[in-house]
């Protein structure tokens, strides 16, 4: 009585011909060139080009791929001979958690006429990977005053369309640089709309994938705005903990919430898709029971000339410690001032700053070491040896 | 339904070598509707329940992730494979276990015994077919193998989360993250990134990169989680396949394959070879003109050269000069003005050198000047180095749509249809263009044939000494351009093979100079060395044909600079009155202009988006006449990448250059261009009022009449664009049964009812009136 069809619209394609040219002086004169004039999906004036103008309906299901939109043509077409009355067309997804109506409208036709159709367009954004269902049913009443009912089914895989990796490097500023490598395992190429870091409240972002040159801001992919199937991309950012997470050391400690990226992408004719990470972690690296930063230090010195850094240093731990700081001096580094100072108690999470003078006696690049801190309740000592660098030169050259 | 049958059955005959893995995964289809319904009854015993599935879902969610990773890098499958045994028996008793629960449910459930075991059978097939995409005779082995080892890894899933699953005491928050990692790694501490668990437990997932740092991401739609309500109660019913799936789904292969024939050359170049050998001979015969006769034998050619024009004194030529082919004729025009004979050749040789020219490579160069010097006679040169074609298959003569009236409307109706054939017409030039513009190109591929035979080239002549001439090589060109259009591109490879890089010596007028005195350059027309260099991309070798068209940019590029310098084409120090030289140029820089559409068109079809664009701004140089359209066509390019934004640059770049210009073509061109950048937009409403608008202008435009019926349909109003189409084709039928429109008009048929049968066949009725023997049958669906 019914005959229910489905078609799933993917976008359409264009249609491309393949041109077959010969010059006038050749044996078939003009005539190829003729055929290709009077073929009406090659574009006029410039038949040579292989990309036409014609769109042609998509030829089979396709793929169809997390995040993207599932569209689909429903027609329900009366093949009888008989007036069918209150038709109500229903049509449900059904995936592996849940069951979602997609039909446009709910209300039931009050009557359909021999060889005319009742058509539904059904849009879907696919949010889970798997094997979906497609369940359409119809019922209705035959003249006869019969309520008839009928289903049918349609089986697709919804698969994944991008492979998302991620590296973090910490760097000794607090900062965290994020590395991701999206890969393209689609068949098509994919065209980048965005790809954006949504930080945590911990974090304020800053993207690395844009150069700025003389004002204009430029793509580090340069002109290629697409990815192949199987390309890989890598986006780099930097993640700065916010003032007042920074602030408290204890904070940011062990696995954090960095963030998520945000990934829009485009196909043929524009068919958009769009899939989030989940949450990014990462582990912050550990520091021990006391932390040693520096704080200010100067690029380049004066030989044999004392200078100033400050150093913070941060009880990471869990108890209060009683400090004791060490100076010893190396081969280039004279540190200046009492060593075995008392630093006195270093509440958890708490930290003092603390300003000290050497000199160099060594010019080049030198490796600021030798700093000993120890916890008179435990009697630990940590060392703290290549802290930073300092560029060491003679006083004529600075100046 | 009985279409629908018909459908399933034939559909049925192609993948008969999977039946066995249907039956494989027919077993898997149960399981796994098991495992539909299996989730909703572990919760159910739960008040508790709505809330804690969405995370249940959130875990399976992520489990899955991991199988699709697993089957969807190919690189990544035979690993796996191996790795994976040990959970496959895992989950081959949990099916064992289900299935005989399944069992006693089924029993239970109502089912419409109409859809008997036939219907379980096509199910499969339609996953595989839905796995696959218009790539797939590529990808089709890891898809399969996809499709068979995805439910079994979803089936894995609920024994790995059981645990948490009754866990029901676990907060939401905590679930998101820390705990969907508990089952796999409890123990181990969890490295810089735990949010996919399954980076961590397997060593069955040999791709998941810890060397490079590289920690994979799960991904999921933004909206996922927030959007799953209480999993509906639905009543456990095993899901039944039903035959329309494989009626509308199960399409797909079939057109994929045979669509791809036409639709997406981009990807694939399926064909069938027609090649006949039986019947042979017979054809010789036929031909029967005397003149042709004397110069299959003859390979020791000395003519006497009359009236200084080489090709008149050609015997193989002088009875189609005689009847006037276009070219000659044109040309004999062109001169007839000048009664002074010398002139008239001078000015022929003029118009010669600069079509013919070449530049040899240095080895062929050497052998022209050696014969020129008479230093040995052609006798001793190297057969490797001579050209010795010949047909390889002597008849693909056939009438696909006339096949197609027997099977489907009978012997009356095919009696009805007439299409020209090589007897039918004059054996000559004059018919073969006859069969060329009737569109009766197997018909004329044939023709061209008996005429080459005449010139001794004809069926298993190949390797066979022969002697070329001007129309031999014209004849060629034309066969295997024929064949090219037909989309027989295997065929056109093969008799191509013989010509080599189209560079031997005997393809050069300096290598007869009895019967070309004095006429120097290639016999190679130039539209053939074209065609030669575009042919292996077709052929799944874009790499070669980029080769082949870069050094033909080459010599081009060489030959010009020549010009410039003051010399001949070829180099050579010969006086050229400014004028010819302008005129060579131009030609020159045409043919450059040609060669670098071609690249381009390689580069496309490559999907090397970013040198076609390039390229085809190179081609805007050498062709500025069509600027607008390459820039439309380079806008289209990146509407097809999905760049929208640099699409509608290039679109406001043609409005620009139009803007000069007035005329119905480019108001055209910017309204088309209008309605494409709406369609990028999803803005089909928008579009088709573009393309509605084009139709008010030009009320006969092809492209804009199709595309607002394409629309229409997108819009939901598949009658509407039924009449749409339906209207184009009975108003011009001569114009607009063009496969691409049919192919439309047959899918909505399809969609549209049970009698998509006999519409299509009306459709084969209007075709069989106008379309002539190449007529592509594939579009209509018929199969």
């Amino acid at each position: 009585l019914f005959i229910f069809a489905v078609m799933r619209l993917t976008k359409p394609t264009l249609f491309t011909n393949i041109p077959v040219t010969c010059e006038e002086r050749d044996l078939p004169g003009n005539l190829f060139n003729q055929l290709m004039k009077d073929d009406p999906s090659t574009v006029k004036g410039a038949e040579t080009l292989m990309l036409g103008e014609m769109l042609t309906l998509p030829q089979n299901f396709g793929n169809i791929f997390l995040g993207e939109t599932f569209s689909s043509y429903i027609s329900v077409h009366n093949d009888s001979n008989q007036v069918v009355k209150d038709i109500l067309v229903k049509a449900d997804l059904q995936t592996s958690s849940q069951r979602l109506n997609l039909s446009a409208s709910s209300a039931a036709v009050a009557e359909l006429k021999p060889d005319c159709c009742i058509d539904d367009v059904i849009h879907h954004e696919v949010k889970e990977i798997g094997t979906h269902i497609l369940v359409c049913a119809v019922s209705y009443t035959t003249q006869t005053g019969e309520k008839m009912y009928f289903r049918k089914f349609f089986k697709f895989q919804v698969l994944k369309p991008l492979d998302v990796k991620t590296k973090f490097y910490n760097a000794e500023t607090d900062e965290v640089f994020l590395e991701a490598q999206i890969q393209n395992i689609t068949t098509s190429p994919m065209f980048m709309e965005k790809v954006s870091l949504e930080p945590s409240m911990m974090y304020n972002v800053a993207e690395l994938n844009i150069v700025d040159t003389a004002g204009e801001s430029e793509s580090t992919f340069g002109a290629r705005t697409y990815l192949q199937p199987m390309d890989t991309r890598q986006y780099l950012y930097c993640l700065k903990p916010k003032q007042e997470f920074a602030e408290k050391a204890g904070v940011i400690k062990g696995v954090t919430v960095i963030g998520k990226l945000d990934i829009v992408w485009k196909t043929n004719l524009g068919e958009r898709g769009r899939l989030q990470t989940s949450q990014l972690q990462r582990m912050a690296p550990g520091y021990g029971d006391v932390r040693l930063s520096l704080e200010t230090i100067p690029d380049t010195v004066n030989l044999e000339e004392p200078f100033d850094i400050t150093c913070k240093i941060t009880n990471c731990s869990e108890r209060t410690m009683d400090l004791v700081l060490e100076m010893c001096n190396t081969n280039s580094i004279h540190w200046c001032g009492v060593s075995g100072r008392q630093l006195g108690k270093l509440h958890p999470s708490s930290s003092l700053h603390l300003a000290l003078t050497l000199l160099s006696s060594v010019q080049g690049l030198q490796s600021v070491s030798g700093l000993r801190l120890t916890d008179t309740f435990l009697k630990r000592t940590y060392e703290y040896d290549d802290i930073a660098q300092v560029c060491v030169v003679s006083s004529e050259i600075k100046q | 339904s009985n279409s629908k049958d018909a459908k399933s059955t034939s559909g049925e005959d192609d993948s008969r070598d999977i039946v066995q893995q249907k039956t494989q995964e027919e077993i898997l289809f149960h399981e796994e509707t098991i495992d539909l319904g299996g989730d909703e009854f572990e919760s159910e015993g739960n008040e508790t329940v709505s809330e804690d599935s969405n995370n249940f879902v959130d875990k399976l969610n992520e489990q899955m992730m991991e199988s699709v990773i697993i089957s969807d890098s190919p690189n990544n499958s035979e690993d796996d494979t191996g790795e994976l045994g040990c959970l496959q028996e895992i989950v081959d008793q949990l099916e064992a276990k289900d299935n005989q629960k399944t069992q006693t449910e089924a029993d239970k459930e109502e089912f419409l015994s109409n859809e008997s075991e036939t219907e379980h059978e096509e199910t499969p097939k339609d996953i595989s077919e839905i796995g696959t995409d218009d790539q797939a005779s590529l990808k089709e082995d890891s898809i399969q193998e996809a499709v068979k080892e995805e439910p079994k890894l979803e089936n894995n899933i609920p024994v790995e989360t059981k645990p948490n699953n009754v866990d029901e005491s676990t907060p939401e928050d905590q679930v998101l993250s820390p705990s969907t990692t508990k089952p796999s790694s409890e123990a181990e501490p969890i490295p810089v990134c735990t949010i996919f668990s399954q980076a961590n437990n397997a060593s069955s997932q040999p791709q998941l990169f810890l060397p490079d740092g590289f920690e994979p991401q799960m991904v999921k739609s933004p909206s996922f989680s927030s959007i799953i309500e209480t999993p509906v109660k639905y009543n456990p019913q095993v899901v039944q396949p039903s035959p329309s799936l494989s009626k509308f789904f199960g399409d797909t292969v079939n057109t994929n394959t045979l669509a791809s024939d036409f639709f997406d050359s981009f990807t694939t170049s399926n064909f069938i070879s027609v090649s006949n050998p039986n019947a042979s001979s017979s054809v010789p015969e036929q031909m029967s003109s005397p003149s042709n006769g004397g110069d299959g034998s003859s390979s020791n050619p000395t003519f006497p050269v009359q009236n200084g024009r080489p090709e008149a004194g050609g015997p193989p030529s002088s009875l189609e000069i005689s009847q006037s082919p276009k070219p000659f004729s044109q040309i004999q025009a062109v001169f007839a003005g000048s009664d002074d004979p010398f002139a008239t050749a001078l000015n022929m040789s003029e118009l010669d050198r600069r079509n013919d020219a070449w530049i040899p490579s240095e080895e062929t160069r050497n052998v022209l000047i050696s014969v020129a010097t008479q230093q040995y006679s052609t006798v001793f040169i190297d057969k490797e180095n001579l050209t010795m074609p010949g047909l390889k298959f002597d008849n693909i003569q056939g009438d696909a749509v006339k096949d197609l009236m027997l099977r489907f409307l009978g012997e009356q109706a095919a009696v009805k249809r007439q299409v020209l054939n090589a007897n039918s017409v004059e054996q000559s030039f004059v018919g073969l263009k006859q069969l060329i513009s009737s569109k009766n190109w197997r018909a004329a591929v044939d023709l061209c044939g008996r005429l080459l035979t005449a010139h001794g080239q004809g069926y298993k002549k190949s390797g066979l000494p022969a002697s070329h001439t001007t129309d031999s090589l014209q004849l060629w060109f034309v066969r295997l351009a024929l064949l090219v259009k037909l989309d027989l591109f295997q065929n056109a490879e093969m008799e191509f093979e013989p010509f080599g890089n189209l560079d031997q010596p005997d393809l050069y007028y300096e290598y007869y100079p009895n019967v070309y005195p004095g006429r120097k350059g290639s016999m190679v027309p130039f539209s053939m060395r074209i065609l030669h260099a575009e042919l292996p991309q077709y052929l799944g070798n874009p790499q070669e044909s980029l080769d082949r068209l870069h050094s033909m940019k080459i010599i081009c590029a060489k030959i010009l600079e020549n010009l410039e310098q003051g010399l001949a084409e070829d180099g050579s120090m010969t006086n050229i009155t400014q004028e010819n030289r302008q005129a060579s140029v131009q030609l020159w820089r045409s043919r450059l202009g040609r060669v670098m559409y071609s690249m381009a068109n390689c580069l496309l079809m490559m999907k090397d988006y970013v040198l076609a664009v390039d390229a085809y701004h190179s081609v805007i140089k050498y062709y500025p006449q069509q600027e607008p359209q390459l820039l439309s066509g380079i806008g289209r390019i990146f509407l097809q990448i999905g760049d929208i934004k640099t699409a509608e640059k290039y679109f406001q770049d043609v409005e620009k250059v139009t803007h000069k210009l007035d005329g119905l073509q480019s108001q055209i061109m910017v309204l088309m261009n209008r309605a494409f950048l709406h369609l990028g937009q999803n803005n089909f409403a928008e579009a088709h009022r573009f393309f509605t608008e084009i139709l008010r202008i030009d009320s006969s435009n092809a492209v804009a009449n199709n595309n607002a019926a394409v629309c229409l349909l997108y819009l939901g109003k598949l009658k509407d664009s039924l009449r749409q189409l339906e209207g184009m084709v009975q108003q011009d039928p001569q114009h607009y049964l063009h496969e691409s429109v049919l192919f439309n008009l047959t899918t909505m048929y399809e969609l549209e009812s049970s009698r998509s049968m006999q519409k299509k066949q009306a459709l084969l009725e209007a075709v069989a009136i106008k379309e002539g023997d190449s007529f592509n049958t594939q579009c209509l669906k018929l199969g």
